[in-house]
């Protein structure tokens, strides 16, 4: 079950929360959230290799904030290219980019400026030129129709309230025969009216 | 999420992997009651 955005939400309020909320992970990844964060959340509780995170630059590791790993879904092929949507810091842009190679293409998007200053230092510091970062909507992707092999993300398309826009979207951007790789939070069971209209609840 | 995808035009979408993401968080209780967890999907075009 996923949450559905009722009708009179506040979208533009969402946004705003979403943006600040993350802007201030990227300004002190080690604060007081009520989320984990970092490598070793991501190798303990996901499934993550904490000595392939710990060789990444952790200008991008610290303010990692993902729900699931993407990676344990399909191998990411030589030469893909390759989007992740609601890149934030990058860490997952980075070790895409370690798997598609010097051939492959890696585009990280993201709406928060705080994490794209991060997200560009990371992969500049890790010498990954075929990384690169986008500030833009997730809803109009700065992207070629049909050039993506595989769509990533991680704990991002719940913050998301019109999710119809967001996947027609992301079926616009992917090849025929390519695919979304994602990571996301389910939820178990039916939400009251109060708690779908409750912004904490979506920007956790 | 599932029919989201599907009705996107999406195929062979699933849920895969499941995680215990909110474990020993302050939002650990309320991701309980709620059953909240971290999933990885996949979806084909």
């Amino acid at each position: 079950m996923s949450i559905a955005c009722p009708v009179g939400f506040d979208v533009a309020r969402l946004k705003q929360e979403v943006r600040q909320t993350y802007a201030s992970v990227a300004r002190d990844p080690g604060g007081d959230f009520h989320f984990h964060r970092g490598p070793e959340y991501a190798a303990r509780l996901l499934g993550y290799d904490l000595t392939e995170l710990k060789s990444l630059p952790q200008i991008a590791a610290a303010p990692f904030a993902g729900v699931g790993n993407p990676f344990l879904i399909e191998h990411l092929p030589s030469g893909a290219t390759v989007v992740d949507i609601g890149s934030g810091a990058g860490m997952d842009c980075l070790l895409a980019g370690r798997r598609v190679g010097p051939d492959g293409t890696v585009t990280g998007v993201d709406m928060t400026d705080e994490m794209l200053e991060r997200a560009r230092a990371g992969a500049k510091e890790a010498g990954l030129d075929q990384v690169r970062f986008e500030k833009a909507d997730i809803n109009r992707l700065p992207i070629d129709p049909g050039s993506v092999d595989v769509v990533i993300s991680n704990g991002v398309f719940n913050l998301a309230p019109d999710k119809a826009a967001l996947f027609a979207e992301l079926y616009r951007v992917v090849k025929p025969g390519g695919r979304l790789q994602f990571a996301d939070i389910t939820v178990g069971v039916e939400l009251s009216e109060d708690a779908r209209n409750d912004i904490d609840l979506w920007t956790g | 999420m599932i029919e989201a995808l599907q009705q996107a035009g999406f195929r062979n979408a699933r849920a895969c992997h499941f995680f215990d993401s909110f474990a020993g968080t302050t939002k650990e209780r309320v991701a309980r009651k709620y059953e909240v967890r971290g999933a990885n999907f996949v979806a084909y075009k």
